[in-house]
């Protein structure tokens, strides 16, 4: 819930931003030859009506895995969804078939994903590609459709569009065939888009365009979006506020200020800190996380993050830290933030000024 | 020994596709590289910034110009005199995961080096110059009878820089070598190249198309676009103050982790994508996203020109009274 004021009018009008969609305590598991691997365990998050929300985190700590199983695209089996629930909008869907879920995909949630290559169909022209949802979920005509997404692929930027929808992906660079894939996905009005690392295979500029026109589509389509990424430069960029997973679950929560300048996860330090920044010259060391994430295939008892901690302490072996409300919307599990916690050093925050952009930075 | 370690001049590389379409994949470029200093090379991808260090280790044949190493032509050779230059310059692929042999145990894909160029005499020696180089890479000695699958991303990186260290070379080709890795495993592998180059006195030429990390890393960076060089400078210069439109435009699209920063900066992002490089129009290969382009730029290709103390750019604007 907000208010909007508009000082110049002054007049204020008292909005209530809707839970769009809420996940509670979502565990998922993939059971392989080798046993099971706990890919989720216990994510609990919120999207809100027209936000960005980022999901950052490093590979294989369950970023894909928890939007693919909110969309039901995660193979089951091998995968499994062991326990918790997803809501979307007063509906709770955690059990839907196939069958329920065709009726959401496309028109209720949609998906970007990572690579544009493999994710369109070589055989099929543009065209046919993005009328194929709109057909499945509108009664439509043939030709409705044609100029629907006519209409879809000049909101993307891509020129000439009449020509284009006859076009195979083919034909098309890394950049439009992005923008290809985000005409697909908005072609029936999502109210939810996830975007799995949708820049991550294209160049610096294309990227910037890409991101420019998420942020501008989001605003007229009026969508949720949430962006899973392990870039923090797209993230203070687009996001509004940032989910931070490690090892399956996540483990720090709030609005993209409070992720930035005070963050209160160990984890989140270490990401921030180990991110060579292009207003940076290079000082000693860059300052890493060492080891690795933990083996999923026998998570730890405690705390995920412990055999990398530079601040571990007793307690975080055994007992999984609980959730901590920091302020507003700010959550944090770590032991650090109990009261019996020692005090540490705080964490230093890096900024970019205008001044000394470009400098070394403070 | 002679100061710089790698000169090349007027390289031109082209593909032939089909008949009357030729790819100019490197375009005259010169460069050269200082003993013990890392050259950063960016630009977006199909620029030529691959094609340039392929052909610089010989991987290539170029179709005009020289690739001179210690000052000795690398293209004009023998095999046996070529493999003294291979000895002294090694390669790191982008992709860990597709650069390895996968049937080859760790210690036979370090060893081979060692093997073609009759470094060891016995095999005990062999062997501790295998664990030696292992564990200057940070593995130890159990990896070496592993295969390449039975590691991580970062671990398998290790690998391949340690099969390029093995047989002590004095300069390498970093071709995106850690772009197809995780951030964190990044951090470690760009601190460890760092200090292997601080150790071994090495020289790098560091590609990537990753801004940040060329800062990081690169004593000196050179800008390419389509096949030529637009600008080049030392690195601190070149970011605090870009001259060319395709370096500015670069610099502008890369996503600042700070947010506040990121609200109040308003982004001027290049339009467009880059053009084919099949049969490239004459003139500025920029200008047709260009902003500042003007009729010359279409007609008269730029050179290298110096523009304050080792600052070169290729743009017929700049400095121009247009400018």
């Amino acid at each position: 819930m907000r208010w909007i004021r508009n000082y110049e009018a002054e007049w204020e009008i008292f909005v209530v931003t809707e839970k769009i969609l809420e996940v509670k305590n979502l565990e998922f598991s993939f059971d392989t030859y080798a046993g099971e691997v706990h890919a989720i365990r216990g994510v609990s998050f919120h999207i809100n009506q027209s936000e960005s929300l980022a999901i950052v985190g490093e590979s294989g700590c369950g970023k894909s895995v928890t939007v693919q199983s909110i969309m039901k695209l995660a193979p089951t089996p091998p995968g499994r969804l062991k326990g918790g629930r997803i809501v979307y909008r007063g509906r709770d869907i955690t059990n839907y078939g196939d069958r329920q879920m065709e009726k959401l995909r496309g028109k209720e949630m949609s998906m970007i994903f990572q690579d544009p290559m493999t994710s369109l169909n070589p055989t099929m022209r543009i065209g046919r590609q993005i009328s194929e949802g709109i057909k499945k979920h509108e009664k439509i005509s043939p030709e409705e459709a044609r100029k629907r997404s006519v209409k879809l692929l000049k909101e993307v930027g891509i020129s000439d569009p009449d020509r284009n929808i006859m076009r195979y992906p083919h034909m098309y660079s890394g950049g439009m065939r992005q923008r290809v894939m985000i005409a697909i996905a908005l072609a029936c009005n999502p109210k939810i888009l996830f975007a799995d690392e949708p820049t991550t295979s294209l160049d610096v500029t294309t990227q910037a365009q890409i991101l420019e026109l998420m942020n501008h589509l989001k605003r007229e389509f009026d969508m949720a979006i949430v962006l899973i990424t392990h870039n923090l430069g797209i993230v203070a960029r687009f996001a509004e506020r940032i989910s931070v997973m490690y090892a399956g679950k996540i483990v720090e929560t709030g609005k993209t200020q409070d992720i930035f300048y005070d963050p209160r996860h160990p984890y989140t330090w270490g990401l921030l800190n180990s991110v060579p920044a292009v207003g940076k010259k290079r000082t000693e060391q860059l300052p890493t996380i060492k080891g690795t994430p933990p083996d999923l295939f026998m998570p730890p008892k405690g705390c995920g993050f412990y055999d990398r901690c530079e601040y571990r302490m007793k307690v975080c072996k055994e007992n999984d830290p609980p959730s901590t409300e920091i302020e507003g919307g700010h959550f944090a599990s770590c032991w650090l933030l109990d009261q019996r916690a020692p005090s540490i050093e705080p964490y230093f925050v890096k900024r970019h000024s205008k001044e000394n952009f470009g400098k070394d930075v403070i | 020994m002679p100061q710089k370690i790698l000169e090349v001049k007027n390289l031109k590389k082209y593909f032939q596709i089909s008949k009357g379409q030729v790819l100019k994949a490197v375009d005259d470029i010169s460069f050269s590289i200082d003993r013990g200093k890392i050259l950063g090379m960016v630009g977006e991808s199909g620029c030529g910034k691959t094609t340039v260090g392929r052909t610089i280790v010989h991987l290539y044949k170029p179709d005009e110009g020289e690739v001179l190493f210690n000052g000795i032509n690398v293209h004009e050779l023998n095999n046996k005199k070529y493999r003294q230059v291979t000895k002294k310059m090694q390669m790191i692929f982008q992709d860990p995961y597709a650069s390895l042999d996968p049937r080859k145990t760790v210690s036979a894909i370090v060893g081979e080096g060692i093997d073609i160029h009759k470094l060891c005499r016995t095999k005990t020696e062999r062997m501790e110059k295998i664990y030696e180089t292992l564990e200057m890479v940070g593995l130890n000695r159990e990896h070496a009878n592993r295969f390449p699958h039975e590691f991580s991303g970062g671990q398998r990186q290790r690998i391949g820089i340690a099969r390029a260290l093995a047989v002590g070379p004095e300069f390498l080709v970093c071709d995106e070598a850690i772009s197809a890795l995780d951030v964190s495993i990044q951090a470690q592998i760009i601190n460890l190249l760092i200090d292997l180059q601080k150790r071994l006195n090495l020289t790098y030429l560091f590609i990537a198309h990753d801004l940040s990390i060329i800062r990081y890393i690169s004593d000196d960076t050179v800008v390419m676009y389509l096949g030529t060089l637009v600008e080049k400078a030392e690195t601190e210069e070149l970011f605090e103050n870009p001259l060319h439109p395709y370096t500015i435009g670069l610099l502008e699209a890369v996503p600042i982790a700070d947010p506040d920063y990121e609200k109040s900066h308003k982004h001027d992002l290049l339009s467009g994508e880059v053009p084919s490089p099949i049969n490239p129009t004459p003139g500025c290969r920029f200008s047709s996203r260009c902003k500042f382009a003007k009729g010359i730029c279409n007609k008269e290709t730029p050179f290298l020109k110096t523009a304050g103390k080792g600052h070169m750019v290729a743009c017929h604007m700049v400095h121009s009274e247009e400018w």
